[in-house]
């Protein structure tokens, strides 16, 4: 008796603990069992598995832009150039491909798509491996021109990656012609539009990323530095880190996340375009981002990632709470405003409270 | 004074602009004319309107993302409520009522933030995501094209007219007095007012302004009021331009805007820009435009080009700058004696 008490005695003091350590994490995963039950008591079909599987090949293209993200807003900067660099290296592998495999006769079509003739027999996974190469590629040399403007010439990240934007997005335009490249390889939809087991390999890829950014950000020197750099440059480098290289690797980073972003979109819709997203992922990467709780040298990669997973959460539980209703996939939109201006608030009374306490 | 002011960001943006027209002049003599001006200033004036309100939060040290959103609130909900009581006057009611909309939105974003003493830039982003939402849900999904009567001729008003050869028919569009009136208003605030000098204060040194007795609720809420309004005005003016009423008008454009406002000098970082300064960087980004299509740079090589453009604009001075750091404390100390 005694010593269960003791145990649970304990039990409350971890978890206060944990509410103390990372109030946002118990927060963020009080909102998402929220979402979870009230959806499920509105919805009788809600709770299946198909749900979760189209949940699971909708979140990764945003959720890997959202990695992208935070890598910047944690060193103290910001890169809203990463839609534009998914798309360019999305286009520059689909320019590849048509280049390799012009199409014999344009037709009408040719006035908005920019078709790939694509031989349906033989071998070609030496071309689909370099189509997915070159968006690595892309995303990396974007991250060099990023890293150096904001690092090497002390341009403001913010100003930095909006000229970027301009320069990625110009690129895939010029090249496109503004026009839609289809007709991938069949063997391309491996990567977007297969599942193991019911799980969706874009989710997997997702997961994979997820981890591999827990890694980098709490067990390398280079995580820490970024951290140090995003709390205080200036002390970072009295301390002997070289801001500049931490800023360079850190774009570079966030270049290659955007661009596997890019790879699972090209894989999902089977086309390559200049303009996918890029009203919106931006903005919502940061919500994402904002939403996680993160700041210049805090922040944590677990809080994205159930941050994706409410932001999708709402978006696909309003979806069936609302069929029918016209203009329903909009709601969407409202709610993750609100949800954003309601963390706001509950974090400054938290604040506010530990202030005082 | 002389040397002041040929130092000063304007006079470069003012040069630049200069330059920029010879040269396309002289690759397309049609450009010499009062009706590229006219066409130009109608271009700019919407983007005028939202820069000015945006320059006011640049120099108090933010950056706001939600303007856009509130254009489109402002003038589409203004609309879908005029439709019901099928309103058939001029556009003054619109304005009015568009007004009110965008006072409402701003005193929104005002309150959340200097209340719970949030980032401008996290707000702003909530509440643009919010306020598109909740256009596109709650008003209607799609654009409107039956305007009232009395709108159906707004976008051929003009104070002058003039006839081109190769534009046809133009004008000055009436729109014009308001960039006027905003401006002039704008500056007179920041130049000649508590509040002016306390924005500029809070933004170059917001413990200083504080302890130096500015009231920075107050302010800030006053500075985002008035980007409500510029907004809101912005919002009805580009719809009747137009000739329809969009629930997503301006989406994805405040971060262009934001280009233009530190074009014309103002810092990122807050404390500095001029009234000035913004109307002639939204002028220029407006000419580049008008210079891409002139010289015959094909469409879908326009956006690399401002891209490229926008890169050089921004890594000169950052050079210079870091040149400065570099020589270190001599170029400072021989300013100071100047």
């Amino acid at each position: 008796m005694n010593t269960t008490q003791e145990k649970t005695n304990k039990f409350i003091k971890k978890i206060k603990y944990l509410l103390l350590k990372d109030g946002q994490f118990v927060l963020l995963i009080g909102i998402f069992t929220a979402l979870m039950v009230f959806f499920s008591i509105m919805e009788n079909g809600f709770l299946t598995a198909r749900t979760f599987t189209s949940m699971g090949f909708q979140i990764a293209e945003i959720g890997l832009l959202a990695l992208a993200m935070m890598v910047s807003i944690l060193i103290g900067g910001i890169n809203l150039s990463i839609n534009a660099t998914a798309n360019l290296g999305a286009v520059l592998a689909g320019y590849f491909l048509f280049r390799m495999f012009p199409p014999v006769d344009t037709g009408e079509i040719a006035q908005i798509f920019t078709q790939i003739n694509f031989p349906i027999d033989g071998n070609h996974t030496i071309y689909v491996a370099i189509a997915i190469l070159i968006p690595l590629i892309v995303g990396a040399v974007t991250g060099i021109i990023n890293g150096y403007l904001v690092g090497y010439l002390s341009v403001p990240p913010i100003l930095a990656t909006l000229a970027t934007l301009s320069l990625f997005t110009g690129i895939s335009t010029g090249l496109t012609k503004g026009r839609t490249i289809t007709g991938f390889p069949p063997d391309f939809e491996l990567i977007g539009a297969t599942d193991i087991f019911g799980i969706p390999i874009p989710f997997i890829i997702f997961l994979v990323m997820t981890v591999v950014m827990y890694f980098i950000l709490n067990h390398t020197t280079l995580g820490f530095k970024m951290k140090m750099l995003g709390t205080n440059p200036t002390a970072s480098e009295f301390s002997g880190i070289n801001n500049r290289a931490v800023i360079m690797k850190t774009y570079i980073l966030s270049g290659i996340m955007s661009s596997i972003s890019g790879i699972v979109v090209m894989s999902r819709t089977m086309s390559a375009a200049y303009e996918y997203g890029s009203k919106t992922y931006v903005l919502f990467s940061i919500l994402i981002a904002v939403l996680a709780g993160m700041a210049p040298g805090f922040g944590s990669v677990v809080n994205v990632f159930i941050s994706v997973l409410i932001l999708q959460l709402l978006s696909t539980g309003f979806h069936f709470v609302l069929l029918g209703v016209r203009g329903s996939s909009f709601f969407k939109d409202f709610s993750w405003g609100i949800l954003l201006i309601i963390i706001f608030v509950v974090n400054y009374y938290f604040k506010e409270r530990k202030k005082q306490g | 004074m002389f040397s002041k002011l040929i130092k000063s960001n304007e006079f470069l943006v003012l040069l630049i602009i200069i330059v920029l027209s010879i040269v396309i002049g002289l690759i397309n003599p049609a450009f010499f004319s009062v009706a590229t001006i006219y066409d130009i200033l109608r271009a700019s004036n919407v983007y005028n309107l939202m820069a000015f309100g945006l320059l006011l939060v640049v120099i108090l040290g933010g950056v706001d993302i939600s303007f856009v959103a509130i254009t489109a609130v402002a003038s589409y909900g203004t609309h879908m409520a005029m439709l019901k009581i099928d309103y058939q006057g001029g556009i003054w009611l619109y304005f009015l009522i568009g007004i009110a909309i965008g006072v409402i939105c701003g005193l929104l974003n005002g309150l959340l933030i200097t209340k719970f003493k949030l980032p401008i830039f996290d707000l702003t982003l909530a509440t643009q995501t919010m306020l598109y939402g909740f256009s596109l849900f709650f008003l209607g999904a799609t654009a409107n094209f039956d305007l009232p009567e009395g709108m159906v001729g707004y976008y051929g008003k003009y104070l002058a007219v003039t006839q081109d050869p190769f534009i046809g028919t133009t004008g000055l569009h009436i729109s014009v007095l308001y960039v006027l009136a905003a401006g002039i208003a704008i500056w007179w605030l920041l130049k000649y007012t508590m509040i002016g000098r306390g924005i500029y204060a809070i933004g170059g040194n917001r413990e200083v302004a504080k302890r130096s007795g500015f009231n920075i609720d107050k302010i800030t809420m006053i500075v985002f009021v008035i980007m409500g309004v510029l907004s809101a005005i912005a919002g009805v003016t580009q719809s009747g331009f137009q000739r329809n009423f969009s629930p997503t008008l301006f989406i994805g454009q405040n971060l262009n805007v934001l280009a233009s406002v530190i074009l014309g000098g103002a810092s990122i970082h807050g404390g500095k820009g001029t009234v000035i300064g913004t109307f002639l960087g939204v002028v220029l980004t407006q000419l580049i435009n008008r210079a891409l299509i002139l010289t015959g740079i094909p469409v879908e090589w326009q956006q690399f080009v401002i891209g490229v453009l926008l890169i050089i604009f921004i890594a000169i001075p950052a050079i210079r700058e870091e040149r400065n750091r570099k020589v270190g404390h001599t170029t400072e100390l021989i300013t100071e004696e100047e």
